[in-house]
């Protein structure tokens, strides 16, 4: 049998993606219709779409869901802002060091999210913390990580690391502007804020889009933080989807329903990025 | 002069930006090097520096068995990433094999939340008699490298022009040939930037080492998250291995930062 040359490079990557990915997916929609428990594999049985009615009236999920939604908001909007400020400083050709601080400055995206969980868990602890001690010393009590604050600090420190994400694709958006559409504007006598508003904005579209929408993906997944500082408390002020699922799936060892959850999350993502990919692209 | 002045602003922005970059790596040092006591009166700064910790970490922990754990799944993830990915990336780039569709089917595998995967991941390995072991770590891995290494991957391919094979091809190279003697060698930068950005990924990974792994298997990230007590003495050995966790990744990022859009790019950015 002859296969397209094309045909032969492909079927490896397809084979390898179909098992460990598209077989995965299957395994895990037929788990969702089982009463499928941790502690007894063996005994599972067929419930159909029991788990997936149970979940609309689930409030700790949609409290998850919201949780992230909010998480993702707060952390994405910031990190967008931040992320083109710092783009715009480092695109001025007369910055000095620029190449300096872009190495510096995007290092915080490479290091594992743990790592950073934890490094701020005890930055911001109160007893040991030295910017608790910091903020203190100049007359600033806050508790971090009390029910009203918890998940505001967890994003902030997502904005802390993944600003740089940000920085990285807009700055590389900015680079590859042509150059005559200012150098008009500049000859007509625009100002910086002009030319900032009506040319850069409108050209970068396409790379803020992309860069929100991977940003926004990724920040869904949100976990790491969580389990390095709150695990989900104070009550359910931190509890994410992510860790949600975590919970209930091996914490609680209800893997069917843990599954339900997880298609569920799939089916919010998907209408979000869908309709932020259109509304973005209209506006 | 007033050139000068105007230059002070985004500077001083600049450092402000930089200090908070690094104050959370400089401060975890320091807490490595801090005896105990001192490591729970923050602000004080009389203190004997200690290689205690680091001691303890690198003779007396787990820390070394998991970095090594770390580094095999990584390798092993980004070598099977690259074996099957690069084959992949030039089918796509060249013969444009499956139109757009499936290469984005397959950038979405990469978006999927690693929830998602977790549930029949671990059913799939209890089955296997593969949990407590560093492959079924590499399994999961696979999931995001192997989008990801091919994405890269094509990025780098589109700029290469065809003439290269085409005169391969007279010279009496087989397509083959043509693709791993002389294509290859071409996109050298991209299959390292490629792999090493791949390998940080795996290296990072705390969610599906988590679930998978035992005691012999758990990687650095795994290991890291176990201390979670906040007493001083372990402070100190969480800073340490934290630091043996994020060094590597960092002085490796030097290195793929400038590979990283154009990697990205293989098709993200330019639609």
């Amino acid at each position: 049998m002859h296969i397209a040359f094309r045909y032969r490079l492909l079927l490896p990557l397809i084979t390898a993606l179909l098992l460990i990915v598209g077989y995965p997916l299957g395994f895990s929609f037929w788990v969702s219709l089982q009463d499928y428990r941790l502690t007894a594999i063996e005994g599972a049985t067929w419930i159909g779409i029991e788990h997936y009615i149970a979940l609309l009236r689930n409030n700790s999920f949609w409290t998850a869901l919201r949780n992230t939604l909010v998480f993702v908001a707060t952390a994405v909007s910031l990190e967008l802002l931040l992320g083109l400020s710092l783009a715009m400083l480092l695109h001025r050709r007369t910055t000095l060091g620029r190449n300096f601080f872009r190495s510096i400055l995007l290092t915080p995206m490479f290091i594992t999210p743990i790592a950073v969980g934890l490094m701020f868990r005890f930055l911001l602890n109160s007893q040991l913390g030295v910017i608790t001690k910091l903020t203190e010393a100049i007359g600033l009590r806050i508790d971090w990580f009390s029910a009203q604050n918890a998940l505001l600090t967890l994003a902030l420190i997502d904005v802390w690391q993944w600003t740089p994400f940000m920085l990285l694709l807009l700055l590389a958006g900015l680079e590859a502007l042509p150059e005559e559409p200012f150098e008009a504007a500049r000859v007509d006598g625009a100002s910086a804020w002009q030319s900032f508003w009506h040319l850069t904005l409108p050209m970068l579209r396409p790379t803020l889009l992309a860069a929100i929408v991977i940003r926004m993906l990724d920040a869904f997944k949100v976990y790491e933080y969580v389990y390095a500082i709150t695990r989900g408390g104070p009550g359910e002020s931190t509890e994410t989807i992510q860790y949600h699922i975590y919970r209930v799936g091996f914490l609680y060892y209800r893997l069917g329903e843990a599954s339900a959850m997880a298609y569920v999350l799939i089916a919010v993502i998907l209408v979000l990025v869908v309709t932020l990919f259109y509304s973005l692209r209209r506006a | 002069m007033r050139k000068f002045y105007r230059e002070l602003p985004p500077l001083a922005l600049l450092l402000v930006a930089l200090v908070v970059v690094i104050f959370p790596y400089v401060w975890t040092l320091l807490t490595s090097l801090k005896p105990e006591a001192a490591i729970s009166r923050p602000l004080d700064w009389n203190f004997t520096p200690t290689l205690a910790h680091w001691q303890r970490v690198l003779l007396e922990s787990n820390i070394p068995l998991q970095v090594r754990n770390s580094a095999l799944v990584g390798l092993f993830t980004v070598g099977i990433a690259l074996l099957l990915g690069a084959p992949a990336a030039y089918a796509f780039s060249r013969f444009r094999a499956g139109g757009s569709s499936l290469r984005f089917i397959i950038l979405a595998a990469q978006m999927l939340p690693p929830a998602v995967l977790i549930v029949p991941f671990f059913l799939i390995m209890y089955n296997l008699k593969l949990l407590d072991s560093i492959w079924a770590v590499v399994a999961t891995h696979l999931t995001f490298a192997l989008p990801l290494v091919t994405w890269f991957l094509i990025g780098f391919l589109d700029d290469v022009p065809r003439d290269l094979e085409e005169q391969a091809m007279i010279d009496g190279c087989t397509q083959w040939q043509a693709f791993y003697k002389v294509i290859l060698p071409t996109i050298r930068p991209g299959l390292g930037a490629a792999a090493l950005f791949a390998f940080i990924l795996s290296w990072n990974d705390l969610f599906y080492a988590l679930l998978l792994t035992g005691k012999e298997s758990a990687t650095l990230p795994v290991g890291i998250a176990s201390f979670w007590t906040f007493r001083g003495i372990e402070m100190g050995q969480m800073s340490a291995a934290i630091i043996l966790a994020i060094l590597p990744v960092t002085i490796a990022s030097f290195f793929v930062q400038k590979y990283l859009v154009r990697g990205l790019g293989g098709g993200a950015l330019k639609g």
